[in-house]
């Protein structure tokens, strides 16, 4: 992974601590970062300062993070990030219905934290190559790019590395997202055997796959299970 | 005093005053009526002696004869009994149809038998014709005084009369006499004189009467009487005698002279008539006169002893009139129980039974009077058939009437109001708004006792009206009248059916609508009664919700209704303040908590620590990784306990699930030292459940299974289907002993009491709060160490 050196980002908290553990642990993975305590001091340095990604806690004095990006948004196309308390589905939705890019539920887990935010700058600077739109035999679907013709799987622009099988699942969904597969029809099209299986095979392998492409494979993003049903990947609606 | 002496005295002074009043009363109407007419109130005493000769009848009987022995004498006309002669003849303007000739002359004969006016004319023309030989049945002949002839009788014609006059009379020998006309004698039926020429009585004959020409001379008992008094005759005279100053006997008689004997005590005279008819009986007149007089004396006496006893008894009944009077009021409290209509149907029965049971008391009367009116008599002529009425009612008649009328008296003097008891007062009190306030159990009773009141009535009318039309009652008059009470009593009781039913489908209804409301509110409906169901809710202003019966049990409910609301209020509003409580705590947690796993992790990414440090951050580590779970699944039960959570509800096949879900947890299960056995059916088991939820559910009591499981046991994992239920059950062996009071689904609820364990306590709490959001059924049971958890949900239908 290359990381420019020299990448900002503004990390918005009002609580002080906070923005110091992400600023360590940003840090370390070889960011520059910006610090803020609310939101009208952040939208000041945002229009000062050029930065790469913006991290923002929504229940802050004098300008709340949800206002803060919807103003942020009025003129700067960069990724944001909203961190909150509120963990409710709602919330999340609210969030980033508002034009946040992602949305992290407190307490965070700091290792998945700087994954989000590496995704985020990632697909954020391939963007000139994304907005090429699609090639022909490729298939996006948010942070995921497949290319059917080499069947190769890219996470925010890295390729993925997956087994035949995996990628034969891989191939079945991303040709079908949000399609709900039962665990007989995957195991029947990507094994091509019609014999009575058991779940768990099948899920052993999502499990997997979600360990290698999801950002928290515990709460997975894009390949989930529908309970009682079968699987599915999830089709993301922000497809930048 | 002894209350058993106290009643019987009662009763006794009671008894005293009923007898001497009934005895009174019936003695003096008795009196009254054993009164022989023409007798006067003063000249009672006169009755009293045992002397029929001393009776105004006898000296009328007397005199009568005497003019009609004179009219002999003298050849004149005017005798009775002459009425083939009168047959459509009028003599001189003189009837002798008329009617008070005969009345006169059949006077104390045919009175006591009560015979009717026509009768004695029928009888004495049919007498007659008897006697002349004549073939009877022929109409008689009234005259028409405008169309007959006048002519005068021929003295031949006027002998013959005289002639059988005397045939017809002189066999009573009661009355002996003698007709003279110039000291000849014309007529006798016994010898009257002595051998010295002067008139004398013979043996048994104790009245003799001499008339002379001029004066008349009266001998009873050998002693003269004073005829003439002062000579002047007064309407008060004792005789109507000619001889008087102011009645001259005239010119016709003065050559004529009249002996008349009268027996002391007459007996009845008869003759065979055997070629013609049988035998007849004389005139009798005295002998009829002295038995009625001794028979009327003699109920006289009985009705003056009578009086005089009641009398007596009177007074002791006035003496002892306290304890009468308390015997009166017992009367009166028992009359008060009796409806009223009934007490007037038993008093116009008593009036009218005599006449129904055919104890007519003068029928004849009644009719007569009824003409005295018709034909002008005059009030004179009425007023007397009237007491010739009242003196024919039985005694007894008057007594009932006198008690019949003091019940009354007796109902109203300590009574009062003596309509309040009476059918038609219930009738009224039953459907009036008056005992609206009676609960309805009693206002139903009320009702239900009218209408059977009123078919019990109406039974009672109707056999009795078909009884009376078939046996006592014959004739149209009667027929209609009972076929009028007859509908009448239909009607009735329709129209007293027909109000029973209505308030009966009131009831019904109101029930109908206490009802609903009562499922409405058993179904979680605590809202206020809907305006389209009017009835007797909590408005007073319904007009027919005040007539209602169920107002009562409304209100009640209503109250039960707004108390319940109120509760649920209550809750909801504190189940919501709870929730918003957690939810801010868990924010007010999750902030300093996000700054623990930040610095944690810090420092676990810090290099060059000693072990010892590397092994407490690791215990931090854990630890607030568990306050995160903990702080998460608190908020998740709170919300799925008040009913905030928010599901997807879909369907989805309940094998599948547990099948991922194991599958999910596949690696946990490896390391667990327990081994899981599953009996899933092969076809799908669909419900409808949010699938994210119910996953929880299962992982929930999987971990619990792995956590709580004695090592080395399996946990059973089984599907099956109970009907249209679908029943998934997990059993496992707990590793601890089980207290098997407990609550496993409390929230915090552990197996064990140390809580150094991995979790958050809620797992069994969420698996139950989240089954049952889903709309399944959690249950849970041990059997000794082995504890069995049940989710139940309703298998959809294909």
């Amino acid at each position: 992974m290359v990381n420019e050196m020299g990448e900002r980002i503004l990390v918005v908290d009002d609580d002080r601590e906070i923005v110091k553990a992400i600023d360590i642990l940003l840090r370390k993975e070889g960011y520059e970062v910006l610090k803020a305590y609310d939101g009208l001091e952040a939208l000041d340095i945002l229009s000062r300062e050029q930065v790469r990604l913006l991290l923002i806690d929504v229940m802050m004095p004098k300008l709340d993070g949800l206002s803060a990006v919807m103003r942020i948004r009025e003129k700067q196309n960069i990724p944001i990030i909203v961190l909150s308390a509120k963990s409710e589905e709602s919330d999340k939705v609210l969030g980033l219905s508002m034009g946040a890019d992602d949305y992290v539920a407190k307490p965070y887990n700091p290792q998945e934290l700087a994954a989000r935010v590496k995704s985020q700058i990632r697909r954020y600077t391939s963007l000139g190559d994304i907005h090429a739109e699609n090639r022909a035999g490729e298939i996006r679907n948010g942070r995921l790019l497949y290319n059917t013709e080499e069947k190769i799987l890219y996470a925010d622009g890295e390729p993925v590395k997956l087994t035949a099988t995996e990628i034969k699942i891989i191939d079945l969904f991303m040709r079908n997202p949000g399609r709900v597969f039962p665990a007989e029809e995957i195991y029947r099209r990507v094994w091509e055997e019609d014999n009575v299986v058991s779940e768990n095979t099948v899920m052993v392998h999502i499990r997997r796959i979600r360990e290698k492409l999801e950002l928290n494979p515990k709460e997975p993003e894009y390949i989930k299970v529908v309970w009682g049903i079968g699987y599915k990947m999830e089709k993301q609606e922000k497809n930048h | 005093m002894d209350t058993k002496w106290k009643n019987r005295k009662r009763i006794i002074s009671f008894l005293t005053f009923f007898l001497g009043i009934s005895l009174s009363l019936g003695s003096i109407s008795g009196i009254f009526r054993a009164k022989p007419s023409d007798v006067r109130i003063w000249q009672l005493d006169r009755l009293l002696e045992n002397d029929y000769q001393q009776s105004e009848r006898f000296r009328g009987y007397v005199v009568n004869r005497l003019e009609n022995l004179l009219i002999m004498a003298t050849g004149g006309e005017g005798l009775p009994g002459a009425w083939e002669y009168g047959n459509g003849v009028c003599y001189d303007g003189y009837y002798y149809y008329s009617g008070s000739g005969y009345a006169d002359y059949y006077d104390g004969y045919f009175d006591d038998y009560e015979y009717s006016y026509s009768e004695i004319v029928e009888d004495v023309i049919e007498q007659e014709d008897i006697r002349e030989g004549r073939s009877t049945g022929e109409a008689s002949y009234v005259p028409d005084p405008g169309k007959e002839q006048i002519k005068r009788l021929t003295d031949e014609q006027k002998k013959e009369i005289a002639d059988r006059y005397h045939d017809s009379i002189k066999g009573d020998k009661n009355l002996l006499y003698a007709v003279l006309y110039d000291g000849e004698v014309l007529y006798d039926n016994g010898d009257l004189f002595s051998a010295d020429g002067t008139p004398a009585a013979p043996e048994g004959y104790n009245f003799l009467l001499y008339f002379d020409g001029e004066k008349a001379s009266i001998f009873k008992d050998g002693k003269e009487i004073d005829v003439y008094g002062d000579g002047y005759y007064h309407e008060d005279s004792d005789w109507y005698l000619p001889g008087y100053t102011n009645f001259q006997a005239g010119d016709a008689v003065k050559k004529a002279a009249v002996c008349i004997a009268v027996a002391k005590e007459p007996v009845l005279y008869s003759e065979g008539f055997y070629d013609n008819g049988g035998s007849r009986q004389y005139d009798n007149g005295l002998y009829w006169i002295n038995v009625n007089l001794l028979q009327s004396r003699e109920i006289m006496l009985q009705g003056f002893i009578g009086l005089g006893l009641g009398c007596i008894l009177l007074l002791g009944a006035f003496l002892g009139r306290k304890r009468r009077h308390e015997a009166a009021e017992g009367i009166a409290r028992f009359q008060g129980k009796i409806w009223l209509e009934f007490k007037i149907l038993l008093f116009l029965g008593l009036f009218y039974a005599p006449i129904f049971l055919g104890l007519r008391f003068g029928y004849d009367q009644w009719r007569e009077w009824g003409w005295a009116y018709e034909y002008e008599y005059g009030l004179d002529e009425a007023f007397f058939v009237g007491r010739q009425l009242a003196e024919s009612i039985p005694p007894l008649f008057w007594i009932v009437l006198f008690w019949s009328l003091w019940l009354f008296y007796n109902d109203f003097k300590y009574n009062k109001k003596i309509w309040r008891c009476s059918l038609t007062a219930k009738l009224y009190r039953a459907f009036s708004a008056k005992n609206l306030h009676l609960p309805l159990s009693r206002k139903m009773a009320r009702r239900n006792q009218t209408v059977f009141l009123g078919a019990f009535l109406y039974g009672i009318l109707m056999l009795g009206g078909s009884a009376a039309a078939g046996t006592v009652l014959r004739g149209e008059y009667a027929l209609i009248a009972v076929l009028l009470i007859s509908v009448l009593g239909t009607v009735f009781f329709l129209i007293l059916q027909y109000l029973y039913g209505k308030e009966n489908m009131k009831v019904a209804k109101d029930v109908e609508a206490l009802s609903d409301r009562i499922t409405q509110i058993r179904n979680g409906d605590y809202g206020a009664a809907r305006d389209g169901e009017k009835d007797c809710g909590t408005d007073g202003a319904d007009i027919s919700g005040a007539d209602c019966g169920l107002e009562t049990a409304m209100a009640r409910l209503e109250d039960i209704r707004h108390g319940m609301a109120m509760a649920v209020d209550e809750q909801m509003k504190s189940e919501r303040m709870k929730v918003e409580l957690i939810a801010n705590v868990s924010h007010d947690i999750k902030t300093p908590l996000t700054s623990i796993i930040s610095y944690v992790e810090i420092l676990k990414q810090e290099e060059g620590l000693p072990d010892h440090i590397k092994d407490y951050i690791k215990i931090l580590d854990e630890k607030s990784q568990r306050l995160n779970n903990m702080v998460q699944d608190v908020f998740a039960v709170s919300k799925a306990a008040s009913g905030e959570l928010p599901m997807q509800m879909e369907e989805l096949d309940f094998v599948k699930l547990i099948k991922q879900t194991m599958a999910d947890m596949e690696e946990q299960i490896q390391n667990s030292g327990v081994s899981f056995r599953t009996e899933l059916p092969k076809e799908p088991v669909m419900i409808m459940a949010d699938g994210q939820r119910l996953y929880r559910v299962f992982q929930n009591l999987f971990q619990n299974a792995i956590k709580y499981s004695l090592k080395g046991s399996r946990v059973y994992v089984a599907l099956g289907t109970e009907g249209a239920l679908a029943v998934a059950s997990v059993k496992n062996i707990s590793l601890q002993e089980l207290d098997k009071d407990k609550d496993f689904a409390e929230r915090f609820a552990r197996g064990d009491q140390s809580r150094t364990d991995g979790g958050s306590g809620l797992g069994l709490s969420i698996a139950q709060s989240f089954t049952e959001a889903c709309g399944g059924k959690f249950s849970w049971e041990t059997d000794a160490d082995l504890f069995v958890v049940r989710v139940t949900f309703k298998i959809l239908k294909a």
